[in-house]
């Protein structure tokens, strides 16, 4: 399978990312490198082979904790990392548009 | 009494202890040792200045007052920038957060502060821990100190150039692939990472979860096995956190009779010269310690890189999907709509590495691929895990190099997949969730530092740490780089 300009394209848009034309060029280049070289795992026989969810199978189990509210991180120090804000909330463009 | 930058965390502590230095004055020498030397190393992304030298003063108070000192009692130690300490920046080396302020701690570091350690600066790092030559920070490169043209490797290549020039006789790494391990053996100083989970990932910016580690480095196996003391704890927040008692860390200079150490020696054919001599070096020195070595079989391990990555990537881009500049980090402005935020919020904030990995995780999870590569790789993971299984049914340990070669020089390696390949050795033990560390084992013949890395089976931390410890004792391959010796 080729990774091409459009496959680029595609990514992109479901990265939610923007490139400059100059890392378009040299991310294409990689990654069709870099999946050339993973397409080696195709020649390891996986037929009778459960896929790994957790590598500490002795430890498995639930981690369940007690379902109560608590209060870990202010709405104030929260925002304090918002790079919009107003009335107490994080702003962004409206998202609605009117008619 | 020696400079204190030649004293060990456990010698600086128990100087401050027997009241032969105040803690400000251990502050104060490793702050004024940074500012002399990051120009040129560049390990240091910031100084905790204010913060290091307040907590030495409330510690030469208690001292006075005779009230009871933590376990790391006036250490200087350097956290590796992406974990939070709460009121101080947290960038990853990214441009992404370059004004992000904590707003928690991260567990290991509260562990540290809370058993008297000073914490002295957040350390340079690969842009959110992608890469193994320190050369994708955004902000600048760090240095090797044993040769300034050199990497420190990476990820953690601030904290390993840190301790490596003794700016902090302790730091702490997270290790993904290899990000403590490999650029600790770059710079000639002790890495280790944990079991997973044995350290709480709480506070430290994701990667890849199912992989990233906490651990420390330090100039001494003693120095590290003290600190996984204190950061081996339990922690509720992190769902991955190993609910077990925390281990001590008793330290001998002998092996239990009948101790076996396994090399896979036909994963390793092809090891160039030198390093295969150096590492021939190490196993004779186990021998000599009363060691037996057998040959396992480990030729899987030649599928981890390409296993990794898919997995990290994959993990990666929905780790940093959170990243979309509405919240915190950086918004790129002039945007009219909430796309435009996403779209050049992430354009602007992330380097190429990070663009290039979250695309690779994105192609292969998406629609008509995850089977191909994301369940193949995680079906080639159990495979790894069993054969690593196998193998610790003939051996207690299994020692390889950490790296193939020594540092490298800046800019000397431009394909991905060589770069990638560096990993090779370390990468394996992230894919089983296994306990590794790597110990300095020599010098090449440019004198830069080789090491060797042992590896034990899920949750045996403490005999790998009593494994290193006797190499180290038996060995002494420590040193300080020349250009750091002085005040």
């Amino acid at each position: 399978m080729s990774f091409n300009d459009q496959t680029l394209e595609h990514l992109k848009k479901l990265c939610k990312i923007e490139c400059s034309p100059e890392e378009d060029k040299s991310i294409l280049e990689r990654m069709s490198r870099i999946l050339e070289y993973i397409a080696q795992l195709s020649e390891v026989d996986t037929e009778q082979v459960q896929p790994c969810r957790y590598v500490l199978q002795s430890m498995l189990k639930n981690q369940m904790r007690d379902d109560e509210v608590k209060d870990l991180l202010s709405r104030e120090l929260f925002l304090t990392n918002a790079s919009d804000q107003i009335g107490g909330m994080v702003r962004v463009p409206p998202v609605m548009k009117s008619q | 009494m020696k400079p204190l930058h030649l004293l060990s965390g456990i010698e600086l502590r128990e100087a401050f202890l027997m009241g032969a230095v105040k803690a400000v004055d251990i502050a104060a020498h490793f702050i004024k040792r940074i500012q002399l030397h990051n120009r040129s190393l560049g390990a240091f992304l910031s100084v905790l200045e204010t913060r290091a030298i307040l907590k030495a003063e409330a510690l030469d108070k208690k001292r006075a007052q005779n009230k009871p000192l933590g376990k790391m009692a006036a250490i200087p130690i350097a956290v590796k920038d992406n974990m939070h300490v709460a009121g101080e920046i947290t960038t990853c080396a990214s441009h992404f957060l370059v004004h992000y302020k904590a707003p928690f701690d991260s567990t290991a570091t509260a562990l540290l502060e809370m058993e008297d350690a000073i914490l002295i600066g957040k350390t340079n790092l690969d842009e959110f821990s992608m890469g193994s030559s320190n050369e994708n920070s955004a902000f600048f490169l760090a240095h090797n100190p044993w040769n300034l043209k050199c990497v420190p490797g990476g990820s953690s290549g601030g904290s390993a150039a840190a301790v490596g020039a003794r700016l902090a006789p302790i730091a702490t790494g997270s290790d993904t692939g290899g990000s403590i391990r490999q650029p600790a053996g770059f710079c000639g100083v002790v890495g280790y990472k944990p079991t997973y989970g044995r350290v709480s990932r709480y506070g430290l910016v994701a990667f890849a979860s199912s992989l990233d580690q906490i651990g420390p480095m330090s100039a001494t196996v003693a120095d590290t096995a003290l600190t996984m003391e204190v950061i081996g704890k339990y922690c509720s927040h992190d769902g991955t956190s190993l609910d077990l008692p925390s281990e001590t860390y008793p330290l001998s200079k002998r092996l239990e009779p009948d101790t076996v150490i396994g090399v896979p020696w036909r994963f390793l054919q092809r090891l160039k010269p030198e390093i295969l001599a150096n590492f021939m070096e190490a196993i004779e020195a186990m021998k000599s310690l009363g060691a037996k070595i057998v040959d396992i079989d480990l030729d899987l391990l030649k599928y981890s890189i390409a296993v990794y990555y898919i997995l990290a990537p994959a993990e990666a881009s929905t780790n940093l999907a959170r990243f979309d500049g509405i919240r915190y980090g950086l918004r790129a402005r002039n945007t009219k709509t909430l796309e435009e935020i996403y779209e050049f919020s992430r354009k602007r904030g992330f380097g190429q590495e990070v663009k290039k990995r979250i695309m690779l995780g994105t192609y292969v999870l998406s629609s008509g691929y995850q089977e191909a590569y994301y369940t193949k790789a995680q079906k080639v993971q159990t495979m790894i895990l069993n054969a690593f299984e196998k193998a610790f049914t003939h051996c207690d340990a299994i020692m390889m190099p950490v790296s193939p070669s020594g540092a490298f020089e800046h800019g000397s390696i431009d394909d991905p997949v060589e770069m990638y390949l560096q990993d090779i050795f370390t990468i394996p033990a992230n894919l089983a969730g296994l306990p590794a560390i790597s110990i300095p084992s020599g010098f090449d013949k440019r004198h830069m530092p080789l090491s060797v890395q042992i590896i034990g089976p899920q949750l045996c931390d403490v005999s790998v740490m009593q494994y290193a410890y006797a190499y180290e004792q038996a060995t002494k391959h420590t040193g300080v780089p020349p250009l750091y010796k002085e005040g």
